[in-house]
Formats: structure tokens, sequence, C-alpha cells
């Protein structure tokens, strides 16, 4: 790959996905292509990169951009995110509204958020409904499958959480029906305009604000807080947080990565 | 014992290699680490003094982890250390009658860090992983 390819690429991941692709994944980025190239028919990443580039083709960039997004999760990341999930958000939200409550996670990946969120509620006796969505429909077509290695299953799940919400397939894990009833999949980009009324309690968006482009942050950020009920909660990266003076999201003392939406009114007044 | 005081590990695997894997990623997380070849030579070194986790393989000469886990637990203080079966056994009624014959948590063979460090902060023998 030369280096005009890789500026390409940035340019490409950055308009749409707003992914910041840094010059030191360069040889990540050539790693990752090689497959894409086989399965494309390509002799190798430059003949499939001259190609887009002479004549870009929409599965094709698609398929690229997938390749190089940070896809890495695992189940229950950030333990302490989902402790004040079970112990505060869910029975408080539970108690308040009388019907399900709804969580979105936004950059889902292959999924390990969304489940470990439906298992949180389901163990807690909470209904929720949850939404996963995802830009890669590679990742999302996994997550909704259900199926884990056993390297992927053990990150982060006690043997008795596995044991109790999954089911062995010959040398794979695959979530029961009733964890995957209570999830719905979807594959969208974070930087379309909300095409529904959905609005939700509570939003999981980690790990993806801290790779964008600072360019498309408030975009993903104003998208988030469209579909947040006010008061509505906020999760994200425990080192993450929103831009400069955001008055729309506010953080809560002692709960890292946390935030919650000022309501609508008392922004417009301020 | 002083809070600086390292967290104590045993490792029982008849593997040399798993063992040395063991150690290195155990180490990496502060852990002062002891090994041990098989379930006999366990219970010695949990006589002289009590882990604070045992990383126990299943299949192995002399003493097998199953058995090495009912004299464990029949000791004094032997319900202290927290016991991760470790074991390419990796059908789910098989991990299940580990965790009820007292085991705290189940790793699958092959593993490695990341597992691992999830596993332990699972038991509560380290801060969890962010």
């Amino acid at each position: 790959m030369t280096p005009e390819d890789f500026e390409r690429l940035q340019a490409l991941l950055a308009s749409r996905a707003g992914y910041r692709l840094s010059r030191e994944r360069m040889q990540l980025a050539e790693h990752r292509l090689g497959p894409v190239a086989r399965r494309e028919g390509y002799h190798n990443v430059e003949a499939m990169l001259a190609s887009l580039w002479s004549r870009p083709v929409a599965s094709l960039g698609w398929g690229v951009i997938e390749a190089l997004l940070n896809g890495e999760t695992w189940f229950r990341r950030d333990r302490a995110t989902f402790e004040v999930l079970e112990r505060e958000l869910l029975p408080a939200l539970t108690a308040a509204r009388g019907g399900p409550v709804r969580i979105w996670s936004a950059g889902a990946g292959s999924g390990q958020e969304a489940y470990s969120l439906a298992i949180a509620a389901l163990e807690a006796g909470a209904r929720v409904e949850v939404l996963a969505t995802d830009l890669s429909r590679q990742a999302i077509e996994k997550a909704l499958s259900g199926l884990y290695s056993s390297f992927e299953i053990q990150r982060g799940l006690s043997a008795r959480t596995m044991l109790r919400w999954f089911e062995q397939v010959d040398d794979q894990w695959r979530a029961l029906p009733e964890l995957r009833a209570a999830i719905t999949f979807k594959r969208a980009n974070l930087l379309d305009e909300p095409r529904d009324e959905g609005r939700f309690d509570i939003i999981f968006c980690r790990h993806v604000l801290g790779d964008m482009t600072p360019e498309r942050r408030p975009r993903l950020l104003d998208g988030l807080e469209r579909r947040l009920v006010d008061d509505g909660c906020l999760f994200l990266g425990m080192d993450e947080r929103p831009d400069g003076d955001s008055i729309a999201f506010r953080p809560v003392a002692g709960r890292r990565g946390l935030y919650v939406k000022s309501p609508s009114a008392y922004r417009r007044a301020a | 014992m002083s809070p600086v005081d390292p967290k104590t590990c045993l490792i029982v695997d008849d593997s040399r290699i798993i063992r040395k894997v063991a150690r290195r990623i155990l180490e990496d997380l502060a852990f002062e680490v002891q090994e041990a070849a098989d379930g006999a030579e366990a219970l010695e070194v949990c006589v002289g003094a009590m882990p604070d986790v045992v990383l126990l393989d299943w299949q192995m000469p002399i003493m097998d982890g199953m058995t090495f886990l009912g004299r464990l637990r029949a000791l004094p203080d032997g319900r202290d250390p927290k016991v991760l079966f470790c074991s390419v056994e990796t059908r789910a009624d098989r991990i299940a009658e580990a965790l009820s014959a007292g085991a705290d948590e189940y790793v699958m063979k092959p593993f490695d860090g990341d597992i691992l460090q999830s596993k332990l902060a699972e038991v509560g023998a380290i801060q969890s992983p962010s």
C-alpha cells in the first residue's frame, strides 16, 4: 500500500464513518485488507484499492471501511458501568416507567455489550427492550447469530452466566432464544439522521467517540441527544467525555463515563 | 498481613508449558506464583501456606483436579482460596460439574491474558480490568 493509498483510506473513513484512522495503523490496515481483497477476487490489496479509487463501488467501499473499524469488544466491558446499571438505574427506571426500559447499544460491534445489558436486565427481573446498532454489517450479523468462540465467551463472562444464558453448539456458544428475543439488531450509521421517533431511557455509546474525527463528534453527540429522553442516561467509555462545554449532557459525580441529558426546556432557556 | 503483600497463586498443571504461560500472566498481574505438577504436590503446598488463588488443571497424574479440590475444601481454611478450574474439558455438563464441586470459576483452555484477567476479576482476586 502506498502512502497515497493510506491517505485516501483516511479520507474515506473520515467522510463516511467519522472514523479517525491514525497513521500508526497503516500496517494493521494492510493486514486487515488482505482478506477483503481475496474475498472480492483481487490479486492483492493494491489492486483492490486501485480499482476502488478509479471506479468507486459502494459495496466494496463499505467492505473496506468495515475491515478498518476498531471492532474490539468484550462482555461486561468496564464492569463498574454494569454495576451502576444493575444496582441503580434498572431498579429506579423500572419503578418509574411501569413499562419496559428502552436501551440503545450504539456502536454495538459484535454484540457483547447488548447481550451483557440484556443479561443484567433479565437477571434483575427488569423488562427491557434493547436496540443494538453498528456500522459494520459483518459485526451486526455476528451479533444477530449470537454465536461466540470459547475465547470470546470467556472474556468478561463468568462460567455460571455463560452456562445460564448460552448453549453449546459444537465448539461455540450461542445465546439462548429468550436472551436473543430481548434485543433487536440493526445496521446503522451513527452519523445518519435518525429516521424514526424511537427514544431511549439509556444509551450506551462507549469507545466510539474516542475514535472519531473532531469534526464529526458534534454530529454524533447531537444524534445521541435527540434519541435520548429528558433526564435519560448516556454511558460513554470510562475515559471519554462530550466535547467542550456541552450543556446537553451533565456528568454524574462519582460515576465515571455516565452523563445525564439536561431537559430540553432548560437548555432552551440557557 | 499488610496491604502491600502480593496475592499468591498456586498453579497446578502437569504441563510445564502451561505453568510457564500462566506464570507469566499472573506475575504481570502482580501475583506471587508457586507451581505444582499434580494434586498431591499442590495439597502439600496448601497445607504449608494457603494461597489466595489456585489455578487448577483437571486431568493430572497421581491426583487429579477434582480429587484435589475435594481434599482442599476439607482442610482447615481450605474454603478460603479462590479456585479457578482450567481445563481442555469444554463440555457444558462437565463445567457445571466442576462448579458444583466447589470451584469458583472455570477457564476453558486455551486461554490468554485477557481471559485470565477477567476471570480473576470475576472472583474478586483482582480489580476489574477497565
